[in-house]
């Protein structure tokens, strides 16, 4: 195995709707962001990944606008993922270990705004034949999986509240953030429901931005940067599609995405000293925490998907601001965690190392 | 034995919001007025119609816009023979790329007032706006191309 490490990340603002901006003019200060960060001029880019979705743009092959903020001239290596763009992290961390380059870019674009009614597209990642006719509301099948959650005692209602004010006051020190606030847990009680037992502030708010990451391998990775967040150890696990075939409050595909990462890393999630938990929901951090085995990690310090959740670009966010901790010295373990699909059906698992 | 089911009504619909960005928003704003907008950029040199915001070639912000009175040559075509749903003109008719005098990239439009048989590849053409009351923010504010003296009145 070639050692591999996020050697820079940038995103930009999380908001609720930007009007003004193209994918690409949305993603092109971000890039330039990151390069710079790490020194490099974009020729030394051996390979370019990214992750966005269709059905968030509207259109077919919607990805292909964001290249002008990239530079296929002339023509470069490239690939992208239909999901969250923490799996264009794992499809560049393998394309590095076949040591066809040094250097990668992976970026994550997100517009969350662009539906007009998201209970019109989100059932369409459903089964065809026997969900998606029942257009079940965009986070119906979440409030089963908080309710099944609550019922199997891994948390509630209280303990939901506790998690958004905790993440919401995180995320003061967050400049990206979409939301921020000290709130009581009191008053979050007092709003009224959604999906009962989620209310407004327990759904990550869904928005637009952008971010990237640069990947370097071995030698390249110490040069440019002073401290790399080395990737030990990267996996990813599916449950099967249908939710009511699975058992909502336990994540087996996270769990096992983890334990793998543990091998590859030589420690485990219990281990660190941070996590970064692609929570869709409030109550998805005590399930993905009992499917880690978390161990007194700070959780979400960004505030995570709580205050920000700008569509396929959340779980790249997710690494690059458990990469940050370790550059500045924070953390010397962390994790970070991605999610796709509903109820957390997919699940990807990062375990980063600082050195000295 | 039971009858297999072989079909399931299972409609979406699905509406969305477009956002062209303040490059594109420039070009489609001037085809509501009859107007052209490229931008060029200065690093490279290329002509960018529709404009985006920035050069995809030397990612930097592009120049300011200007018109282009939209007269150029075809750079190639061809011609639609068949008929498919949603078709909105009789075939045969011809589809081309028009490489526009001034613009370095080359925008795709329909080529009419011309039997498709005289149509060739370096032709002069001009575009054929739709009446005032049919502008819109739209490339379909050019009804289509056609062929146009040699060298241009301004030639």
């Amino acid at each position: 195995m070639r050692d591999v490490a996020v050697v820079a990340f940038a995103q930009s603002p999380c908001q609720a709707a930007n009007r003004r901006d193209d994918m690409a003019g949305i993603l092109l200060p971000v890039i330039r962001e990151a390069v710079d960060a790490a020194g490099i001029g974009r020729d030394e880019i051996d390979f370019v990944a990214s992750g966005s979705h269709d059905f968030y743009e509207g259109r077919t092959f919607s990805y292909i606008d964001s290249l002008d903020a990239v530079g296929a001239w002339p023509p470069i290596s490239e690939s992208h993922v239909e999901s969250d763009a923490a799996w264009a992290l794992a499809e560049a961390w393998s394309w590095l270990q076949l040591g066809e380059g040094d250097i990668a870019l992976v970026y994550g674009i997100g517009r969350g705004s662009l539906p007009a009614d998201l209970d019109q597209v989100m059932p369409a990642q459903l089964d065809p034949y026997f969900l998606a006719p029942l257009a079940p509301h965009r986070d119906a099948i979440a409030g089963l999986q908080a309710h099944a959650a609550i019922g199997a005692g891994l948390t509630s209602e209280q303990g939901m509240a506790e998690v958004v004010s905790r993440c919401l006051a995180s995320a003061l020190d967050n400049p990206h953030a979409q939301r921020s606030e000290r709130v009581d847990v009191a008053r979050l009680l007092d709003a009224p429901y959604v999906s009962s037992p989620l209310r407004e502030h327990d759904v990550a708010p869904i928005g637009d931005a952008a971010a990237v990451v640069v990947l370097a391998a071995d030698d390249a990775a110490r040069r440019l940067a002073e401290r790399p967040a080395w990737l030990r150890g990267v996996d990813h696990r599916m449950d099967t599609h249908y939710p009511g075939v699975r058992d909502l409050t336990e994540s087996l595909s996270t769990r096992r995405a983890a334990s793998r990462a543990a091998e590859f890393a030589g420690f485990l999630p219990s281990d660190v000293d941070v996590a970064e938990l692609h929570t869709e929901y409030s109550h998805q951090e005590a399930i993905l925490a009992a499917a880690l085995g978390l161990n007194g990690a700070e959780l979400n310090a960004s505030g995570g998907p709580l205050a920000g959740r700008p569509v396929t670009a959340t779980g790249l966010i997710r690494i690059g601001e458990a990469a940050r901790r370790i550059f500045d010295g924070r953390a010397d373990r962390a994790l970070a965690h991605a999610t796709n699909g509903q109820a957390l059906q997919q699940n990807l698992v990062c375990l980063l190392e600082g050195e000295g | 034995m039971t009858e297999p089911v072989t079909t399931m009504p299972s409609p979406f619909r699905m509406d969305y919001t477009y956002v062209a960005g303040t490059g594109r928003t420039a070009f489609l704003r001037g085809l509501s007025e009859r107007r052209l907008i490229a931008r060029r950029c200065a690093d490279c040199g290329q002509v960018y119609l529709p404009p985006p915001e920035f050069c995809s070639r030397c990612l930097t912000e592009l120049e300011a816009p200007f018109e282009l009175d939209g007269r150029g040559v075809i750079s190639t075509f061809c011609v639609v023979n068949f008929p498919f749903p949603g078709q909105r003109i009789d075939p045969p008719y011809v589809v081309a790329h028009i490489q526009p005098h001034g613009a370095g990239t080359r925008p795709m439009h329909l080529v009419r007032e011309v039997k498709p048989g005289q149509v060739h590849i370096g032709m002069e053409v001009e575009p054929v706006w739709v009446a005032d009351d049919d502008l819109d923010t739209s490339l379909l504010s050019i009804r289509h191309f056609r062929p146009a003296p040699e060298g241009g009145a301004d030639a």
